[in-house]
């Protein structure tokens, strides 16, 4: 099996948001559509014990994804490489994976009707290269790469940051592939 | 998620579709009453479910590709959409059966089989909300809702056609108007439920919080629409009609007064339920 996926560091993420920009302009995103946004968690706490950090939402290709099983003509599907795609000829439209999605993080087009979301960049992957918001991190907190190959870039960078410090997005049943690195030192992380 | 008219059309009018159906059915062919209303209140429950396939439509982005569902036919859209085919060519085979004077028995049958499709239908159209991705509908509750919505808009549309018809039959109107405070009482306890549901759901987050309901910017909508319209106006035209009291006003203007609150509640419902329908984590 294989899972392409994305880890994110969020003690590196300094929240400029390039992520979000790259991502538009690589994927022509339309106006008023997100495949990738750059949330503020915090801040809280009391002076001067006052914790915030910065994530990154996007497309988690859950490995038992929810919007693929909703969509009525099979427009959404798992890639051979565990990521979650949409084949946009196929889509109608029906908004129905977009409820499934328990994080929100699809859009719907309202220029050419179809729903769209983070691909991962899987045509710059096809390249050789990587995804647009990998590339222009100006900290370097992003990684993408096959969590289901210990020899991988992110199975690395999870294994060094130890189990207590990586997270993931509530799991309703869907599992969740995108993993979060954030140390207690950085902030406390809010489920 | 953002509140999706064409669906809130489409099973509003699916469900009185239904409803209306499935009353006459059990009125006409289970009970013997009021047969003069069989075919006017088949072809309105074909109407209605006409309108509401339509507004369905109106909620896709390309419809002209809807033929693909029929790769998946397990998803919610492609299972609604063959229940209404099923449904509809049910009436039209209890239309044609009519029309050609069949028998009691087979009459009957038809109807039998009418009423499962219509309470199937109308489940399903809940159900296909039911999902772990929004806490606020992952409850059987949801669904059941919806068959008792449209079972109560199809006791107050079944009671103007018996109100409207020629010889009116004044027991027929009296089972409706037991049948819609029972259902009424049922709604009642399912409301209730699913408040409690809500309160209790995983996830909390102010979109979906009581507070929001009860007494933020949806209460006139919760307060308004669904226990003033939608519960307390229908039981008081229903009670006072049962006891006799309100003489000054007719039966007909009663049941149509009460069809037009529980449709108020049945939008106000639908609304209602987009506007707590956030997901666990709304991102985008």
């Amino acid at each position: 099996m294989s899972q392409r996926t994305m880890v994110v560091d969020l003690d590196r993420c300094f929240g400029c948001k390039s992520c979000e920009v790259a991502c538009k302009q690589e994927n022509g995103v339309a106006l008023g559509c997100t495949w990738n946004k750059v949330l503020t968690v915090g801040p809280s706490g009391t002076y001067p014990k006052v914790e915030m950090y910065y994530l990154p939402a996007m497309c988690q290709e859950c490995k038992d994804a929810p919007c693929v099983k909703a969509c009525p003509t099979g427009s959404s599907y798992k890639n051979s490489d565990g990521v979650v795609l949409i084949d946009k000829e196929k889509c109608i439209g029906c908004r129905y994976c977009m409820m499934a999605c328990p994080y929100g993080v699809r859009t719907f087009n309202e220029e050419t009707k179809v729903v769209e979301k983070c691909t991962l960049c899987t045509q710059l992957q096809a390249v050789g290269q990587e995804p647009a918001c990998v590339k222009i991190c100006p900290a370097k907190c992003r990684f993408v790469g096959d969590s289901d190959d210990p020899n991988s870039e992110v199975a690395k960078v999870i294994n060094a940051a130890g189990s207590d410090s990586v997270h993931g997005l509530p799991d309703v049943g869907n599992k969740p592939s995108t993993r979060y690195i954030l140390h207690r030192k950085t902030a406390t992380w809010k489920e | 998620m953002s509140i999706q008219w064409p669906l809130v059309f489409f099973t509003l009018f699916v469900g009185l579709g239904c409803g209306t159906f499935v009353g006459s059915v059990l009125l006409t062919e289970w009970a013997g009453k009021a047969k003069q209303i069989r075919t006017i209140s088949s072809m309105i429950a074909i109407v209605a479910l006409g309108i509401g396939g339509i507004a369905s439509t109106l909620h896709l982005g390309h419809p002209e590709r809807m033929f693909g569902a029929l790769a998946h036919p397990t998803s919610g859209i492609f299972m609604e959409s063959t229940m209404i085919f099923l449904l509809g060519l049910t009436i039209v085979v209890y239309l044609l059966a009519i029309r050609r004077n069949a028998s009691e028995p087979v009459c009957k049958s038809i109807g039998t089989i009418g009423i499962v499709l219509g309470v199937v239908l109308a489940f399903v159209n809940g159900d296909a909300y039911v999902m772990a991705s929004i806490p606020a509908w992952n409850t059987w509750i949801l669904p059941v809702l919806y068959v008792i919505s449209a079972a109560l808009m199809g006791c107050f549309s079944t009671g103007i056609l018996i109100a409207r018809a020629e010889n009116a039959d004044a027991t027929a109107l009296a089972v409706i108007k037991k049948a819609a405070l029972a259902i009424l009482a049922i709604q009642t306890v399912l409301l209730a439920a699913y408040l409690g549901h809500i309160a209790i759901a995983p996830y909390p987050d102010a979109t979906r919080s009581m507070a929001r309901i009860l007494t933020g910017n949806l209460a006139l909508l919760f307060w308004g629409g669904l226990v003033l319209a939608g519960l307390l106006a229908p039981a008081a035209l229903m009670t006072r009609f049962y006891m006799n009291k309100a003489r000054n006003i007719s039966a007909l203007a009663t049941v149509q007064l009460g069809l037009a609150c529980v449709l108020v509640a049945g939008v106000a419902f639908r609304v209602l339920m987009f506007s707590v329908g956030s997901s666990v984590r709304q991102f985008f």
